[in-house]
């Protein structure tokens, strides 16, 4: 008999990740509507502090999994101890953040269990009693709604920001259970980590990208478009006639003789839009275009535009993004 | 120790039986590479026309990337050298499609058979858009009763910059009366740098498409805007049993001045170096009607690049390379750019859409847009009607 | 070192994606091409292959269409490949990884490569799972991979920075953009590959039946986006367009 709903912790040096908020605040719902409790599962070393205070986001219990083992992350290490943890416990739903670790991890515990598993979802609702996924297929250009009706748990990894956090409770606490994990054997041996202060993702792979063209006069500007980048962690591309120019180098280079993108947003800053440039991010989900020509063709295909000096707008949006970032 | 190299005929074969059968005529006498505009960039460039032939003859690996293979322009310059008369940009066509067929063509024109299967054009843009030129402007629709179908190249169709191309001919067109209308967002791309890619599959779609687009709406009579749509549709249309009559519009508008029906009045003083379209030019014979009109705008002086007409170097921008990244240094529109400000001309005038956007991207990159501008001639005629 | 490629062919990047009458996705009129991803992974097989000999073999699971990508790695320089025709309507992750699992249990192999994920349904994974199934070690979104001495050090992709793994062979890695450029093939490999088998199986010929294979997941609807509204330009001073423009993004546009 399939008990609670399983929220997966994720933390690293004992500060939780938001999007297990995000998804105890949705699990919440989800276990008050189906009448099931809703537990934290919280693998680690000395993370057994976290535990109690994760009851004022909607736990009503957290599974600790306290392990010399489990200090740092480890695929084996983690998948072994959540997965024999759900098989003792027989959850009836699994959620982690769509992450680089909640995939990892998602994959392995789901093969371990034998269940299906939905990846990447943007949405989670309850239909007729079942929980319904959504999730963008074709790179945002359709969406699929999934469930997984027979296998328990069913099993899915959301991305973070999706899902709100609310119906905090302050002072509410959660039920310690605190279990011995097996993290079996693990064969990933961990030879080094490097940890980058800033590091911007790579053009192709970034859900929002801060472009520069010829607007951008020179390529000592561009610091204006990275302080930008680094309040919304975004990558930076540049125009080819920013490349060109030799502001960029080429692998900064958006359009259909670079790289092509389509981010969830497009922010163009001083680009005018050569028919190469649009051919190469016009798939963009939200386009934001910042250009003193009100002619300039890139407004045509932008879905915000501001006219105006970028000089002047850049750092103010910087500071716009920063104050809603921060809350 | 390298590998003894092994002769591998199949491969010679396999670019046979793609229609590059004139590779078996190739003497190897080097004078295609010794035409060829990328020896002549200031930065050593991979490409050499006769090695590839050499080695596709042979059957050597080596030369399939986006430097070697795909960076012929198909501009012709080495065919009308060629001592054996080898139609070149042909063969390099064929070689290219056995290796489309498997997929391993550059990344970047991935993307651009991926936009000609879904949305009917190279420029990743919404074929329902593709007469968002015409917005504010009177274009006619092409019905069965006009002369013309207008045939609007699709970069004309969606670039913002070459939309204004696309209605100054439309201006032309009625300023001399001529009956003609456009059919729109049923066309699809004339498939020409498509099939330059080596994606026969894709070209055949599309001209299957367009055939049957144009008989359908009872047209007889096609004009282009770009020279490529214009060699497609003269030359590789009635393959598929196409019989239209078909012109650029260049020409079409000299035969109106010539008989009178078109006058341009209003001074153009300027000195304007007319770059010659390989498509129009070389490939299509038609060096005269372009340079002709020009002449009739009254005040204009014309200038010329010194090599033209069969020795025009080309833009760099035919063969799918428009699609493609050019290293600096090795951009043929760099150099006519340079020499045209040499030359103290104000505007590079050309017939073009490809050129148009090659050109102009050179002018930015040397920043000499401030002192020069690239039009297309019907801007120039427009501007002198 | 006998290599196993997991691959899978994949709607283009351009592809428009359009539903047809009974509201599932309409596949007429989109190229199709090999998973992106997954050709880092081919390229990655050649070039151990090419340091440490041993034997590339590449599979999918897919209908006939898919022998295309198939026959592009071997033009790449694969030396064998297997397709298994499911013959179901629909295929989940789990009946994926089964199968694959299943046809390279019968195989030879030290090292187990695919695409950390496809960009059609970007689920990321199959490969995980086959690893699970075959008992064998995985390192996801790997960037930097080497062999040595049946041991590989891979290097990964994490939150902010990277990791470095030791795992001993086998074991199972997906491959990140950034781990190699792929090659194009050659004329001359086009032609080798002709030659080279390619093997076509059943769920029968694996000894799979349905019920083995039956998905976990179920589709209930597809659905696109809404359409793009018409651009809005944001008037006024600098500082307020400002403000009103990230206010649009976050509560209109929801995007930030």
């Amino acid at each position: 008999m399939a008990k609670g709903i399983w929220v997966y912790v994720e933390q690293r040096d004992g500060k939780v990740k938001k999007v297990t908020y995000e998804l105890l605040s949705a699990g919440r719902k989800a276990a008050d509507s189906l009448g099931e409790e809703l537990c934290a599962v919280l693998p680690g070393k000395g993370v057994a502090g976290i535990a109690p205070g994760l009851g004022e986001y909607g736990a009503d219990k957290v599974y600790v999994l306290e392990s010399d083992a489990l200090e740092q992350y480890t695929t084996d290490g983690y998948a072994n101890a959540v997965a024999a943890l759900a098989k003792e416990k027989e959850p009836s739903a699994i959620l982690m953040g769509c992450t680089v670790t909640g995939r990892d991890l998602a994959a392995q515990v789901a093969q371990k269990l034998g269940t299906g598993l939905l990846t990447d979802c943007t949405d989670m609702a309850l239909e007729n009693g079942q929980l319904v996924f959504t999730r963008p297929i074709y790179a945002g250009k359709a969406f699929v709604k999934a469930a997984c009706p027979e296998a328990r748990p069913v099993m899915a990894t959301i991305r973070p920001n999706v899902l709100a956090v609310e119906g905090t409770q302050a002072g509410r606490t959660a039920e310690v259970v605190n279990v011995t994990p097996n993290a079996g054997d693990i064969r990933q041996i961990i030879k080094d980590t490097v940890l980058q202060v800033s590091t911007r993702p790579e053009l192709t792979e970034a859900d929002i990208i801060v472009s520069g063209g010829r607007g951008m006069k020179g390529p000592e500007n561009f610091k204006i478009l990275e302080d930008l980048a680094d309040v919304l962690g975004a990558a930076v591309g540049a125009s080819r006639a920013a490349v060109d120019a030799g502001w960029k180098p080429h692998s900064f280079q958006v359009g259909q003789t670079g790289k092509t993108v389509s981010p969830v947003v497009y922010i163009a800053c001083g680009i005018s839009g050569a028919i190469q440039h649009l051919a190469g991010m016009s798939s963009s989900k939200c386009i934001v275009a910042v250009n003193k020509d009100p002619e300039a063709n890139i407004f045509k295909v932008a879905d915000y535009g501001i006219v105006g000096d970028l000089f002047e707008i850049v750092p103010l949006l910087t500071e716009e993004f920063k104050k809603i970032m921060a809350s | 120790m390298s590998e003894p190299l092994m002769l591998f005929d199949e491969v010679r074969d396999a670019i046979v039986a793609s229609g590059g059968e004139e590779i078996q005529m190739c003497m190897q006498c080097g004078l295609c590479t010794g035409s060829c505009p990328w020896g002549r960039m200031e930065e050593k460039a991979e490409f050499n026309v006769r090695a590839m032939f050499h080695m596709g003859r042979l059957g050597y690996d080596g030369y399939e990337s986006d430097d070697f293979l795909f960076a012929c322009t198909t501009c012709n310059q080495c065919g009308v050298k060629c001592p054996r008369g080898i139609k070149i940009p042909n063969v390099v066509r064929s070689m290219r499609s056995v290796i489309c067929e498997t997929g391993g063509i550059p990344k970047n024109l991935k993307a651009v058979l991926g936009s000609i299967n879904s949305q009917g054009n190279p420029w990743s843009q919404e074929k329902d858009d593709r007469t968002a030129w015409t917005a504010g402007h009177d274009v006619p629709e092409f019905t069965p009763d006009k002369e013309y179908l207008l045939y609007v190249c699709c970069t004309s169709a969606y670039d913002g910059r070459s939309q204004k191309v696309a209605r100054s001919i439309v201006d032309l067109l009625k300023a001399a009366g001529v009956s003609f209308g456009i059919i729109g967002n049923e066309e699809k791309c004339c498939g020409e740098s498509v099939r330059k890619i080596g994606a026969e599959e894709e070209f055949g779609n599309l001209a299957r498409h367009n055939i049957d687009l144009f008989n359908k709406k009872g047209v007889k009579k096609i004009i282009t805007t770009s020279p490529h749509c214009l060699y497609t549709f003269k030359n590789e249309y009635p393959e598929f049993g196409a019989e239209f009559e078909v012109v650029h519009y260049s020409e079409l508008l000299h035969n109106l001045v010539s008989g009178g029906k078109l006058k341009f009045s209003k001074p153009v003083a300027k000195k304007v170096i007319y770059h010659e379209p390989c498509y129009l030019g070389r490939h299509s014979r038609i060096f005269d009607a372009p340079r002709e009109l020009l002449g009739a705008v009254p005040d204009l002086e014309m200038a010329e690049f010194k090599g033209n007409r069969d020795f025009s170097m080309c833009c760099s921008g035919g063969g799918a390379r428009i699609w493609m990244e050019t290293k600096a240094g090795q951009r043929f529109s760099d150099v006519k750019v340079k020499e045209a400000s040499e030359s103290g001309s104000q505007v590079i005038a050309t017939a073009c859409p490809y050129c148009i956007v090659m050109l102009e991207d050179s002018l930015k990159n040397q920043n000499k847009d401030e002192e020069m501008s690239v039009k297309d001639i019907s801007e120039i005629l427009k501007e002198s009607l | 070192m006998n290599i196993v490629v997991c691959m899978k062919q994949t709607f283009d990047t351009e592809a428009k994606i359009a539903l047809d009458a009974n509201g599932k996705i309409n596949k007429q009129g989109v190229s199709l091409i090999m998973n992106p991803y997954c050709e880092f992974a081919v390229e990655e097989a050649l070039r151990i292959k090419e340091k440490h000999g041993g034997e590339v073999t590449v599979v999918s699971v897919g209908g006939p269409e898919a022998q295309d990508a198939l026959r592009q790695a071997l033009a790449m320089g694969a030396d064998k490949a297997v397709l298994v025709d499911p013959g179901m309507e629909e295929v989940d992750e789990f009946a994926t990884a089964t199968i694959l699992a299943k046809a390279i249990s019968g195989m030879q192999y030290d090292i187990i490569l695919g695409g950390f994920r496809a960009i059609d349904d970007g689920s990321a994974q199959v490969a995980g799972r086959v690893a699970e199934i075959l008992g064998l070690p995985v390192v996801n979104v790997v960037v930097k991979l080497d062999i040595e001495g049946g041991k590989a050090v891979a290097t990964k992709e994490i939150e902010g920075g990277s990791q470095v793994l030791e795992v001993s062979l086998p074991a199972v890695f997906t491959a990140q953009k950034g781990l190699n450029e792929p090659r194009y093939p050659s004329m001359k490999g086009i032609m080798q590959a002709k030659k080279k088998p390619m093997d076509k199986k059943t769920l029968a010929d694996l000894g799979l039946d349905a019920a083995q294979v039956a998905p976990k997941v179920k589709v209930l609807s597809y659905f696109l986006p809404s359409a793009r509204a018409a651009g809005k330009i944001i008037p006024g001073e600098p500082a307020d367009a400002a403000r009103d423009l990230v206010k649009a993004l976050r509560e209109e546009a929801k995007v930030i």
